[in-house]
């Protein structure tokens, strides 16, 4: 008997999705089905924390020029 | 327009003597606390250069937000907090002038000045109640009263001659296309005040340029900066420091002094050495004495002449020379303190009129032709017919050799020459004997293999630091060739590359060798952490540093465009990306087939355009990699000197070999006058230094004057890792410069290209089989032989090598009972690892490593 569950579909780059991967791996019960290489199916609930999540991981790949501007 | 005017008329007067003057430093305040603290402890530089320079940024930044003004005093206070102890007076004085400032600054505000709306959310940067000249529009600058920044319009009519201005009394931050940015400091203005601009005359200058009145605090910074600059020389005498001043109660305040106080030398024979004015050497003892500040035998000695001289002093003064003595080795403090004391030591070389000293017989061949930058840049050196210490700052391939060539020929004393590796050495006689008159007689070099002096009484020597510098037991021969250098006065003193050395080897040779006038060279003047400031006091300031925009028009270097190409990781690399340990991480985003799509599809398509190509790799194994799967030669650090040659020689002049691949011992050493194109793959971190080198590699393009050329430079990153940050960050200083760097996300045209490597998913997946088995050595970066890495780091490497001995031997042989013959072999470090099995080099390299 088919199940149905609620979900949000996330559609991104490969990158992003191995991100996303990644913390499903550490928190579980993030992703419902993994549907092909750009796009995810989730736990609406946990959206929020996805994006939460995402920027933090990408802003320690972005150099900020204020933070060095003193510097000769 | 008088203050212009005068400006102008004085840069014609001179032939070398030009007005224009260029100095670099931070802010004085800043450096000074800097300086303090280097200085004091030096055992201590690792913990400064990187925490220290970490915390004053965090309080920097935060206080920033806050007022411009504040940031000298929270760095100051978060360094003094930090080393309690030393110096603590003079830290207070610091922050002391710094409060000053500030003040100035708070109370600039007119009585009547309303704050209007939104005025409170700028606090004291709030910078309204300078209202905007009627006709601002026409005028290009704007000063910020917190810091002394200047911005500058490059578009305007005026820009020129205010560009001109400006370079004589500050520093250049950043010069893109549209808006340059500079800084005054008390430096620059040094420099100014130096070659004869008034304090009234750069005020008012300021003023006609400025868009709203000059702020007070402004003003005032300029007038403190330069009302007592020149009171106080430093000169060699004899081979010895002499602090000179022509005012006795200035002298009389340096000896009062806690720090330079202590330090003076009270030798007998100090008078002796100012043998032609004894009388006034007794004038100024007889001072101290009556200061009750040294009392000492000399006083005695002259203590019956005094009492006539100290009556015709006060007619005299004005000519009197006072002096004393410092030891070689605490004129950097003396100078630092100096500084901190606002009596700025004035180091300048008179050599005309320097007759002790043997003329060098050497001029320039009058087939010598010197651009207009470079003769700018000397311009600044010999501002007033003497030459000035300091660092001239000009791009790879811009000719620094000549400048350092042509210097030399002015001062026309004995020159000495020191480069980072033995094949600069040979490099700069080489051009030396090719640019100027000077007989091969009188140039000796003094390198490992070769420890010939000249005979003559004057001459040239080149060598390298880590001959200089070297603090453990020489060779007989080495030691001789050391005295005779440490032995001697020199005139001149040319550090070829200054950016690269540790300072305490700096301190080590500038101390050891005395030298009238020091000339850094460098093509960049930033460092990773922190320490350019320290060369301030161990040559001097920065002389110049030339607009390599303005150079790229007029062709004297190519023209560059800057592509960074974005290149997605694929899903498989990326998954085992975010799973592996930092050092892996590297591994993977080099070894990316997306970015070995790119540069194979890049390779290919300026191979066609008849370009030819350099690709650079820090990582060897990606190294190659790359360059036997795209079948092309590669170099690396243990390549065979002569593989090497012919790699180089093919790549020069065979029509078929037009891409070669280089680890980082090509970002130097090697000069490839064919490459116009430059791909880099992997590099050394957030490194600015080496991405400015890397770039040089093309500056100096043959095809650069064909008509539309243009060079081309490109970053492969891998989209979304950290070498998007690293990117980013090396990417600053060209981008000062005013180099624009495009993205290019997509190449078009890349799926498409014929035997594309790595374009189905089991070729991928076996790449990435292959980079995962591979260990985290191999992500690491070559230690190479490259200049930076073997600079005053060549010591624990060979000691770590063989520390037995094995030979074969009579025993009647060891016992000395046959024939012997002493035999020097020199080592050559490459080949000694070229010789060894790959496991003992591996193990070699691990060892090195620890």
């Amino acid at each position: 008997m088919p199940r149905a569950r609620k979900g949000a579909l996330i559609q991104c780059d490969p990158s992003i999705r191995a991100l996303i991967l990644q913390m499903d791996t550490d928190r579980n019960n993030i992703i419902l089905e993994e549907l092909d290489d750009t796009h995810l199916l989730v736990d609406p609930a946990k959206v929020e924390f996805i994006k939460a999540e995402l920027n933090r991981l990408m802003s320690q790949n972005i150099y900020d020029a204020m933070d060095e501007e003193e510097e000769p | 327009m008088d203050g212009e005017h005068q400006y102008h008329t004085r840069s014609k007067g001179s032939t070398v003597g030009s007005k224009d003057l260029d100095f670099s430093d931070d802010s004085a305040n800043t450096d000074n606390s800097d300086y303090d603290n280097g200085f004091v402890d030096d055992e201590d530089e690792a913990e400064y250069g990187l925490t220290q320079s970490g915390k004053s940024r965090a309080s920097n930044y935060g206080s920033r937000k806050s007022a411009g003004g504040k940031k000298n005093g929270t760095k100051n206070s978060a360094k003094s907090g930090s080393k309690a102890s030393n110096a603590n007076d003079t830290l207070n004085k610091l922050a002391a002038k710094d409060q000053n400032f500030l003040h100035g600054l708070q109370h600039d505000a007119p009585a009547d000045f309303v704050p209007d709306v939104v005025s409170g959310l700028f606090r004291s940067s709030d910078f309204s109640y300078l209202k905007l000249k009627p006709d601002h529009a026409s005028r290009p600058l704007w000063i910020s009263p917190g810091d002394a920044r200047v911005i500058l319009e490059s578009f305007s009519p005026l820009a020129e001659q205010a560009q001109d201005f400006l370079v004589t009394i500050a520093e250049p931050i950043s010069r893109p296309s549209h808006i340059h940015e500079y800084k005054i400091t008390a430096y620059s203005l040094y420099a100014a005040v130096s070659v004869g601009l008034e304090t009234d005359d750069i005020i008012a200058v300021l003023d006609r340029l400025s868009k709203v009145p000059v702020a007070d605090s402004i003003t005032n910074f300029i007038k403190s900066a330069t009302v007592s600059y020149g009171k106080v020389k430093l000169v060699i005498k004899h081979n010895r420091y002499f602090v000179e001043t022509s005012q006795a109660d200035i002298l009389q305040m340096l000896l009062k002094d806690s720090v330079i106080g202590a330090l003076r030398i009270d030798s007998e024979t100090s008078p002796a050495a100012e043998e032609n004015q004894p009388t006034k050497e007794g004038s100024l003892d007889y001072k101290h004495q009556a200061a009750k500040i040294d009392p000492n035998d000399v006083e005695a000695v002259f203590s019956s002449v005094v009492g006539e001289i100290q009556l015709d002093d006060d007619n005299e003064d004005i000519d009197a020379v006072h002096a004393f003595e410092i030891a070689n080795g605490s004129v950097e403090i003396v100078k630092k303190r100096c500084q901190e004391i606002d009596y700025p030591v004035l180091e300048e070389y008179d050599f005309r009129n320097d007759h002790r000293n043997p003329d060098l017989d050497i001029d320039l061949k009058p087939s010598t032709q010197i651009r207009p930058y470079q003769e700018k840049s000397l311009s600044k050196m010999f501002g007033n017919g003497r030459a000035r210490s300091g660092i001239i700052v000009l791009p790879c391939g811009a000719g620094k050799t000549l400048v350092g060539i042509t210097a030399a020929c002015t001062i026309k004393k004995s020159v000495i020459v020191l480069c980072t590796s033995s094949v600069s050495v040979m490099q700069w006689r080489q051009q030396f004997l090719q640019w100027c008159t000077l007989q091969p007689e009188n140039v000796a070099v003094f390198t490992s293999d070769n420890k010939e002096m000249f005979q003559t009484e004057s001459g040239l020597v080149v060598s390298t630091y880590s001959m200089v510098a070297n603090t453990r037991n020489r060779s007989h021969d080495s030691q001789k060739v050391m005295d005779f250098l440490t032995g001697r006065e020199w005139g001149f003193i040319i550090l070829d590359e200054v950016h690269v050395v540790p300072a305490a080897m700096f301190r080590r040779v500038v101390t050891t060798i005395a030298a009238h006038a020091k000339l850094g060279l460098t093509a960049t003047l930033v460092r990773e952490d922190d320490k350019i400031s320290d060369l301030n006091f161990l040559i001097g300031p920065k002389l110049y540093e030339a607009n390599w925009m303005e150079l790229s028009q007029k062709g004297h270097i190519a023209n560059v465009q800057c592509a960074e190409v974005w290149c997605p990781m694929t899903a498989e690399f990326y998954q085992e990306y975010l799973r592996e340990s930092a050092r892996k991480r590297m591994l993977l985003y080099i070894m990316n087939p997306t970015k070995f799509q790119a540069c194979q599809f890049l390779i290919q398509y300026h191979e066609k355009r008849g370009d030819k190509i350099i690709v650079f790799s820090d990582n060897v194994y990606a190294l190659q990699e790359y360059a036997l799967k795209l079948g092309k030669p590669f170099i690396y650090g243990s390549t065979p000197q002569q593989e090497r040659m012919n790699i180089l020689q093919n790549f020069q002049f065979n029509d078929q070999i037009n891409t070669i691949f280089l680890s980082k011992v090509g970002d130097t050493s090697i000069d490839l006058p064919e490459a116009t194109c430059l791909i880099q793959i992997s590099s050394h971190y957030g490194s600015r230094r080496q991405e400015a080198q890397r770039l040089g590699r093309i500056l100096r393009a043959k095809r650069r004057n064909d008509e539309g050329f243009n060079a081309f430079f490109y970053s492969l990153v891998s989209k979304d890792t950290q070498e998007m940050y690293y990117s980013t960050k090396r990417q600053a200083f060209l981008v000062d410069q005013g180099y624009a760097f495009k993205v290019i996300t997509h190449l078009h045209g890349m799926e498409t290209l014929p035997n594309l490597a790595y374009s189905t998913a089991r070729e991928r997946r076996e790449l990435l089989q292959e980079v995962l088995l591979k260990n985290e050595e191999a992500a690491g970066i070559e230690i190479g032989d490259d200049a930076e890495n073997s600079v005053g780091r060549g010591g624990p490497g060979k000691k770590a090598k063989s520390k037995a001995v094995r030979g074969e031997g009579s025993l009647s042989g060891l016992a000395g009972g046959e024939d012997m013959a002493y035999l020097e072999y020199s080592s050559n470090k490459n080949k000694d690892l070229r010789d060894h099995h790959p496991l003992i080099r591996k193990m070699y390299y691990r060892n090195m490593k620890k």
